[in-house]
């Protein structure tokens, strides 16, 4: 037996007495949303002090202190969300058409009490465009909090592969 | 057949127009990467981004690899990274730390200042072998002004005072807004490619005829632009009555010859700039120069400054944008966000976060840039039409004689015109 197999059965992730599938629900709910490209909805989903973020480098400690892909408020989703709408936004004109596939769900962190969640997963986006076609891969991790039978998102970070690569110009959020 | 003789090159360039060869030919790509990539002074790096003895950063000058690294003396050195022996890149890290740099194939062992300091089996080294001739080759000229590194891959040529002394006062204009006059390029950095010529992203950042147009969907019912800067509540006016704004018109471009120029006016009210991070800030600010001062450095005169062929510097949202060309029809830009040492936490979040929006891959103003310059590459196909117009404004210049510059409305084609002149320049003239 080589060291590997002496060690003990892994933990497997989770939180004892969590189902994991209602977050799974809401994690495809929203992937849905995006790939229909129904923004507003989307933005819909996240709580009023509510960000998006995508970091420019891998383990990207702060926002703050350094670039990143997107990081949004909801003041600046709005401003991005009026602009995929305007009529003349050029470079969605044709717009992308993308595929979200989401798995690996898995609840990370439960304060019950607070009914607030740290929900990990992988995220694969296929993005097509005028004979292009690219795809995105990253972990994600939503921070959510019970609304009712649903969440609100408290923050979206995805962490993509690739994400200090020099892209081509991205219009929708991952 | 295309020699690249001074007579072939005269050809593509007239006064109010440039031929499609020079965006789509791949000979005058490889003619630019040889005469002006090869030859001109190159933005580098800045010192900020190497702050202790053995930091370094890898980069591209032209197509060549090469390493700016500090040396134990604190200068910083611009060395071919590339070994000497039998040729891999010595360094492989886009930035970093080292004592010493290592070639990972046979192991010879060079100092942050290029020496060779050691081959690894020095038994088997021929006759007559030495060291001192395998130090990593240094970059022939190199340059630096206030933390700007810059190299030229010629031996000859003008000097870096002659090519950099007409733009020294825009690299002020952004320096001094620093409390502690001087920036620090270690917020990150932004990375985008696209499918189009290095040039229409050069042509591109002095250009003002194409914001209202362009960036239509930035703009909101009232014509405005989405605020850019911290203390901004709105931002630029730029169309009124579905036509451009006459305060955007009123934009001026200034050229100054070597390619160089910069555009004016922000067409943003500086007087009314106020929030939370930007008023702490300008108290800070006159703190530390004066409350005169400090209100001169909050009026900025500057828009936009190329730097010719590879620098941008952004006054308006603060960054430094970097052009390097990967092929005829594709190129590779860098922007840095600046942090203005001595500015509070919150004054350079805000920029950082308006600059995630402006200038990031995903951002809502360069993307429609990108737009255009994939959509130039695809029309400039086109063989019955050979020639791109840029003669807006043709006759119109003037001379400014406050900046010693010349002078046009920033909705003309003279900053262009004034590129290809030293493009020009830069292609004819012999090796």
């Amino acid at each position: 037996m080589d060291d590997a197999a002496r060690l003990p059965a892994p933990r497997l992730g989770g939180i004892p007495g969590i189902d994991r599938l209602p977050f799974e629900l809401f994690l495809i709910h929203e992937a849905r949303l995006l790939d229909a490209r129904r923004f507003r909805d989307w933005m819909g989903l996240f709580t009023d002090d509510g960000t998006y973020w995508v970091p420019a480098v891998p383990d990207q400690s702060s926002p703050f202190d350094q670039a990143s892909l997107f990081y949004d408020d909801r003041q600046l989703m709005q401003t991005r969300i009026d602009r995929l709408e305007h009529p003349r936004i050029h470079m969605q004109t044709p717009p992308s058409r993308t595929v979200h596939l989401i798995g690996n769900v898995i609840v990370e962190e439960a304060d019950k009490a607070a009914g607030e969640f740290l929900i990990g997963s992988t995220v694969v986006m296929v993005e097509y465009r005028q004979d292009h076609q690219r795809v995105f891969a990253g972990h994600q991790h939503h921070r959510l909090r019970r609304d009712g039978d649903a969440f609100r998102i408290i923050q979206k970070r995805v962490d993509l592969a690739n994400c200090d690569s020099a892209f081509e110009a991205m219009a929708v959020p991952i | 057949m295309f020699d690249g003789t001074p007579d072939e090159i005269a050809k593509l360039v007239e006064p109010g127009r440039i031929h499609r060869r020079v965006y789509t030919d791949p000979d005058v790509f490889e003619l630019e990467i040889e005469r002006i990539f090869g030859r001109a002074w190159l933005f580098v790096g800045h010192t900020s981004q190497v702050p202790n003895p053995g930091d370094y950063i890898t980069t591209e000058l032209g197509r060549q690899p090469i390493v700016m690294v500090r040396h134990r003396d604190g200068t910083v050195r611009v060395l071919l990274n590339r070994c000497t022996h039998r040729g891999a890149k010595v360094v492989n890290e886009r930035r970093g730390n080292a004592a010493r740099l290592t070639c990972l194939y046979h192991g010879w062992n060079f100092d942050t200042d290029g020496a060779l300091l050691a081959v690894t089996m020095p038994e088997g080294c021929a006759a007559g072998f030495d060291t001192r001739n395998f130090g990593l080759a240094h970059v022939p000229r190199t340059g630096e002004y206030r933390g700007f590194v810059f190299a030229s891959m010629a031996a000859r040529g003008p000097s870096f005072e002659e090519h950099i002394g007409p733009m020294k006062a825009n690299i002020d204009d952004l320096v001094d807004r620093a409390p502690d006059g001087e920036l620090a390029l270690d917020a990150g950095m932004h990375r985008y490619v696209y499918r189009g010529n290095w040039k229409l992203q050069v042509e591109n950042v002095l250009d003002s005829y194409h914001v209202p147009f362009s960036h239509a969907s930035t703009v909101n019912k009232k014509g405005e632009q989405f605020s850019r800067r911290e203390g901004d509540a709105k931002g630029a006016k730029v169309v009124e009555k579905d036509r451009t704004a006459d305060a955007w018109k009123t934009r001026r471009s200034y050229i100054v010859g070597a390619g160089h120029g910069w555009t004016s006016n922000t067409a943003l009210d500086d007087s009314k700039r106020s929030s939370p991070a930007f008023d702490e800030y300008k108290r800070v600010l006159a703190e530390k120069v004066g409350a005169e001062r400090a209100a001169q450095i909050l009026t900025p005169r500057l828009h936009n400054s190329l730097i010719y062929p590879n620098l941008s510097i952004m006054g308006l949202n603060i960054h430094v944008r970097v052009i390097k060309p990967l092929a005829v029809d594709r190129t590779e830009v860098t922007i840095y966000p600046i942090r203005l040492v001595g500015a509070p936490a919150s004054m350079n979040f805000g920029n950082i976060r308006l600059l995630n929006v402006t200038h990031s891959a995903a951002s809502f103003v360069q993307t429609d840039d990108l737009e255009a310059f994939v959509r130039c590459q695809e029309g400039l196909r086109s063989q019955m039409t050979d020639w791109v117009d840029i003669s807006r404004g043709l006759g119109a210049e003037e001379p400014d004689r406050e900046t010693n510059a010349t002078r046009g409305s920033a909705m003309h084609e003279m900053v262009v015109r004034a590129q290809y002149r030293a493009w020009v320049g830069y292609m004819c003239e012999a090796a």
